[in-house]
């Protein structure tokens, strides 16, 4: 499975020049920003510095790059603590808890399990990548349309029946996102629901729709509050309690673990990635727990898994570049074309032959990893701050913020009426009862789900029987009918059992 | 229940989300009723429709259809809503540089700031260092009234 060799190889590429780590610690640091910008994306980010890397060699630039991604998923997880607002869909679910916890003044501890739960994760990541990049590319390819499908599926309903007194008005919220995730062409060409607008003919924008429901519509809620923090003393930044969050996080070692091994998996997956394994991490630690409804109201477990799969699912996104030359999502498209504008080719051959390379890449994250910590550190009582800003001046500036960025991302004024749009929205949602993430991420998976459904449509000719000849995917829509199911079924029996005791005695 | 307690919002929501999922699958079914077209949207509607059917027999049943959330009358963050649509429907007029300015000092006066020069210089400040930050990032063009010249 490891080639010895070839890592006494990639350890001298790194190491017999010193001109390789340069540029790691400006890496990290643009990633930080961009993360930590609701609006910048990491793979904006990767673009943007993209052209540099045409001065640098191979090693190098590849360092810069996947600098700038660890850092860029650290960082998203910064605005989701303090504002509620993830910088990148891969912090979806650190907000869940983390937002909570600064908002009951544990922010220094947020932070510090968010730092460490993501500096372990792209060390465990980096570790499974080191061991299995062989195995895991095979494996990769044996996923069809039809387990992509069932992923969707399963992790939709998960999100979707999150809340539990509200399952009904989670699915509709989760299930309307979906459609909604439809909108413009699909794979045939054929444009629905976009009420003869050209800007809808891609969709609607999912990251600003995602910033409206997300950020705005909870800054609206805050509006006639003081502070994010309410009581003062709550309000300091501590480097102790960022210690402490980052100690804290390491008593969960088994979240992380899951975390790690989702995001691995979910991350190989192409056009997946770290969007849906930080729910997937966070809603399977959710179920798991003795305590399921003290989460979303600021438990510790649900910064870690989430921000330990969203870091992993890095390392599952290299995987697959690596060994079979596919982008799993936005930042491994970018590092695509690096490899482009570098003559290299990723794939099965590329693995094979240059597999000093592909170490050297894989040894430099770990070492990413500790200048992370130190950066992390550094940066983190600087952003911090925020809080003890007035919301006065917070919630405007973070709106501006929001409609910017969503300019930046459309390039036109779609980016800015979709905030606006789903701001109403989420604030309406929110006043009922009615899931906002369900709804973002049935957004964010909507077209991912008709592209796999059709596929598979494709493939088995419309032959339904052709479910059965794929065992992955009918064990996970099993797994989606128990996670639906199992709960109230096993209530209303156990109910059951109760009254027949209480009657017969 | 009273008629003060009464809060018609929830149900509307619900009509409207029903609404848009019977709207949006005629439209697909009128731009092409191939399978391949409908094959998500159609199953997936006919859920969500059935769902909000069973939504709405479940409250009636409880007697809650009309009830009054636990939270925060709507209209208490009306103006802050109102205030956030006008910005961004002023930002083609007035650019991002001056509708910025204007939203932020806004917000500022009708959330009680009364420190004039930190309520003019915030606002200036913010607004324009934002402005810039971002029309000298982005690769495209933004509609500016000053910084532009």
């Amino acid at each position: 499975m490891i080639d010895f060799t070839a890592v006494e190889q990639g350890l001298n590429l790194l190491f017999t020049d010193f001109s390789p780590w340069l540029v790691v610690v400006p890496g990290i640091i643009i990633g930080l920003i961009f993360g930590a910008t609701p609006g910048l994306q990491i793979s904006m980010a990767m673009a943007i510095f993209l052209p540099m890397t045409l001065y640098m060699d191979f090693v190098q630039a590849m360092l810069f790059l996947t600098a700038i991604f660890t850092g860029g998923s650290f960082g998203s997880g910064i605005p989701a603590i303090l504002m509620n607002i993830p910088g990148t869909s891969s912090a979806i679910a650190t907000a869940f808890d983390g937002y909570p916890m600064a908002r009951q003044g544990r922010h220094n501890q947020a932070l510090g399990i968010a730092l460490a739960s993501s500096v372990i994760g792209v060390l465990m990541g980096y570790m499974i990548l080191f061991v299995m990049i062989q195995p895991l590319s095979l494996m990769v390819l044996r996923l069809g349309p039809a387990e992509m499908f069932a992923v969707i599926l399963w992790g939709m309903t998960l999100i979707a029946s999150l809340k539990g007194e509200q399952v009904l008005k989670g699915l509709i919220a989760g299930f309307v996102g979906l459609l909604v995730g439809t909108i413009g062409f699909n794979e045939l060409g054929m444009a629905r629901g976009t009420m003869g607008q050209t800007y809808l003919l891609d969709g609607v924008p999912v990251i600003p729709a995602m910033m409206g429901m997300f950020a705005a519509s909870e800054l609206f809620k805050l509006a006639n509050k003081g502070f994010i923090v309410e009581s003062e003393a709550s309000r300091k930044v501590r480097i102790s309690e960022i210690f402490a969050g980052f100690k804290m996080a390491c008593r969960y070692p088994w979240v992380m673990i899951r975390g790690g091994l989702i995001g691995v998996f979910v991350g190989a997956v192409p056009g997946v990635g770290s969007s849906v394994s930080n729910l997937l991490s966070y809603v399977e630690t959710q179920r798991r727990d003795p305590d399921p409804a003290s989460f979303g109201k600021g438990n510790p477990k649900g910064v870690v898994a989430s921000e330990s799969a969203n870091s992993t699912s890095e390392a599952g996104s290299m995987a697959t570049l690596l060994a079979l030359g596919i982008p799993g999502g936005g930042a491994t498209a970018v590092m695509l074309a690096a490899f482009a504008m570098h003559n290299i080719t990723g794939g099965p051959q590329f693995i094979r032959q240059q597999t000093d390379v592909v170490y050297a890449i894989i040894f430099a994250n770990f070492a990413q990893v500790f200048l992370l910590v130190a950066v992390g550190l550094l940066f983190i009582p600087l952003l911090a701050n925020i809080i003890k800003v007035p919301m006065r001046y917070l919630i405007p500036s973070v709106l501006v913020l929001a409609v910017m960025g969503s300019f930046g991302l459309t390039g036109n004024m779609t980016g800015p009426a979709t905030v606006l749009i789903f701001a109403v929205v989420g604030w309406l949602f929110r006043h009922y009862g009615y899931s906002v993430p369900a709804m973002v991420i049935g957004m964010l998976l909507g077209a991912m789900a008709e592209k796999s459904l059709l596929h598979s449509h494709q493939i088995s000719g419309g032959d339904i029987t052709y479910l059965f000849e794929r065992p992955v995917a009918m064990g996970i829509m099993v797994l989606m009918l128990v996670s639906l199911f199992g709960r109230p079924l096993i209530a209303r029996l156990g109910r059951k059992r109760s009254v027949s005791t209480d009657a017969s005695s | 229940m009273t008629t003060r307690d009464r809060d018609y919002g929830d149900l509307l929501v619900l009509m409207a989300l029903a609404g848009f999922t019977l709207w949006y699958l005629f439209d697909a079914i009128r731009v092409s009723s191939a399978v391949q077209n409908l094959l998500l949207i159609l199953p997936l509607a006919l859920i969500v429709l059935a769902i909000v059917l069973l939504e709405l027999v479940m409250r009636l049943r409880k007697g809650t259809l009309l009830a009054r959330p636990d939270a925060e009358p709507l209209r208490q963050t009306l103006p802050v809503v109102g205030l956030f649509a006008a910005y961004v429907m002023s930002l083609e007029t007035l650019g991002f540089d001056v509708a910025t300015v204007l939203f932020i000092a806004a917000f500022l006066v009708l959330k009680g700031e009364r420190n004039w020069l930190l309520l003019g210089g915030y606002s200036v400040a913010f607004g324009f260092g934002v402005a810039f930050f971002f029309a000298l990032m982005l690769p495209y063009p933004m509609h500016m009234l000053i910084l532009q010249g």
